[in-house]
């Protein structure tokens, strides 16, 4: 079956300052859903060298559907990636883990630090009471 | 050579000895310095210093045609001629160079020769473009000032720097007073404007104008507004990389912006125009109601 699913790009910049190339990507795919953002990333990677990292976002599919554009940049190394690509779009790729401490947990722990001076702060640990 | 051209010709001969004399003791002057080593032209400009050497090459070149010439030889050919056209092209290609320098040469030398420059200078290194503004707008705020203070507190600020803090303008506070019948008055004359430019009015106006028919693919101005608005967010987004949340507002002019872009909506459709007719306002059922404030 034919693979109609098309990248079309425009408006390649390389943008020196944050060490990446930044293009808008335009995926055609009539008759079908919105394309995942991995198999983009997946079309894209023909484009790039094996070693770069490129990260898609943004993509907003027109009304009546067929054609969806978007945003992807590529880095060259991933110490550059790493830096600058926000967090949430790391964890996307597997690079960044976010920690899991529940919000409530966090204020409480605080709260408790709250009542001790100086370097007992960071002995502070979690509460010994028994949950009521 | 005519007989009356003689006396001439020897007063300025004698001119020309007299005149060499000082040239030669001129020139053996600076020789003499020079070889002293008394002008020293390794830290100066390099682009004067080719200046230099050129001009006394062309002075070369020059003594020797002249030697040449009065000795009864011909210019023809000679190979100094080429020379000298040679560096003149160059002395000639040099010239805007020198003009553009010319402002630093003149501040350099002035440094040189005065040692140190006054505070109002006005040819220190950076441009003022504080300067460069129009002194008179800020007269109706001055003019209490003394004339003679005001034009030294203007020096002042413009050599103090960009390093003061940024104090908003403090504008005239009006009062608010705008009754009733001022806020009635206005909402009819905008009503009046808007029903002017109606289809209905439009249409009669061109029954009764002696201008020739235009047929234009004219769109309804909201839909053109909200077109380039659209473009605008597009081309927005496109550049910085960032996609931007559209508000409800937004979001229901574009779908009533898309809605009057059909062909049939013009149809039943008609803008309201009692302003003109006196009559009171009505609606269509699917437009918003008039908000009384």
């Amino acid at each position: 079956m034919n693979d109609t699913v098309t990248i079309q790009t425009r408006k390649l910049m390389t943008n020196q300052l944050l060490q990446r190339k930044q293009i808008v990507i335009d995926v055609l795919h009539p008759g079908k859903a919105t394309v995942p953002k991995t198999e983009i990333r997946k079309k894209l990677a023909r484009y790039t060298r094996p070693h770069q990292m490129s990260s898609v976002f943004g993509f907003r599919t027109h009304s009546g559907g067929g054609k969806t554009p978007g945003f992807g940049m590529t880095y060259d190394f991933l110490d550059h990636a790493k830096k600058n690509v926000p967090n949430h779009r790391l964890a996307r790729h597997g690079l960044y883990e976010k920690k899991k401490t529940s919000r409530k947990q966090r204020k409480e722990r605080k709260n408790r630090m709250k009542k001790v001076r100086g370097t007992a702060k960071a002995s502070v640990g979690g509460d010994k009471r028994p949950k009521e | 050579m005519l007989g009356s051209d003689l006396p001439n010709a020897v007063t300025l001969l004698k001119n020309l000895q007299e005149q060499v004399l000082a040239v030669t003791a001129q020139v053996q002057a600076l020789t003499k310095k020079v070889q002293a080593g008394a002008y020293p032209t390794e830290k100066g400009l390099s682009f004067l210093e080719v200046k230099d050497q050129l001009l006394l090459m062309y002075l070369m070149d020059l003594s020797h045609l002249i030697l040449d010439k009065a000795s009864g030889g011909s210019l023809k050919g000679h190979a100094a001629v080429l020379r000298l056209v040679e560096i003149r092209t160059v002395l000639e290609k040099l010239r805007p160079l020198d003009q553009k320098l010319k402002y630093q040469i003149d501040k350099l030398v002035k440094t040189a020769v005065t040692g140190s420059l006054s505070e109002n200078d006005p040819l220190r290194f950076k441009p003022h473009p504080r300067n460069m503004m129009s002194k008179l707008s800020s007269e109706d705020e001055e003019d209490d000032e003394a004339e003679d203070g005001q034009s030294e507190a203007l020096g002042k600020k413009s050599v103090k720097g960009v390093s003061k803090k940024y104090v908003p303008p403090r504008l005239v506070p009006v009062h608010y007073d705008e009754t009733e019948a001022e806020r009635e008055k206005k909402r009819l004359e905008r009503a009046k404007r808007r029903a002017l430019s109606s289809s209905v009015i439009r249409e009669l106006k061109e029954q009764y104008s002696d201008a020739p028919e235009e047929i234009r693919d004219a769109r309804h101005p909201h839909v053109t507004r909200q077109s380039q608005e659209d473009q605008h967010r597009i081309n927005y987004e496109e550049s910085m990389m960032v996609r931007l949340s559209v508000s409800k507002r937004e979001k229901g002019r574009r779908k009533r912006a898309n809605a009057m872009s059909s062909q049939l909506h013009s149809l039943t459709h008609f803008s309201d125009i009692s302003a003109l007719t006196g009559g009171t306002a009505h609606l269509d059922e699917d437009q918003n109601p008039i908000k009384k404030t």
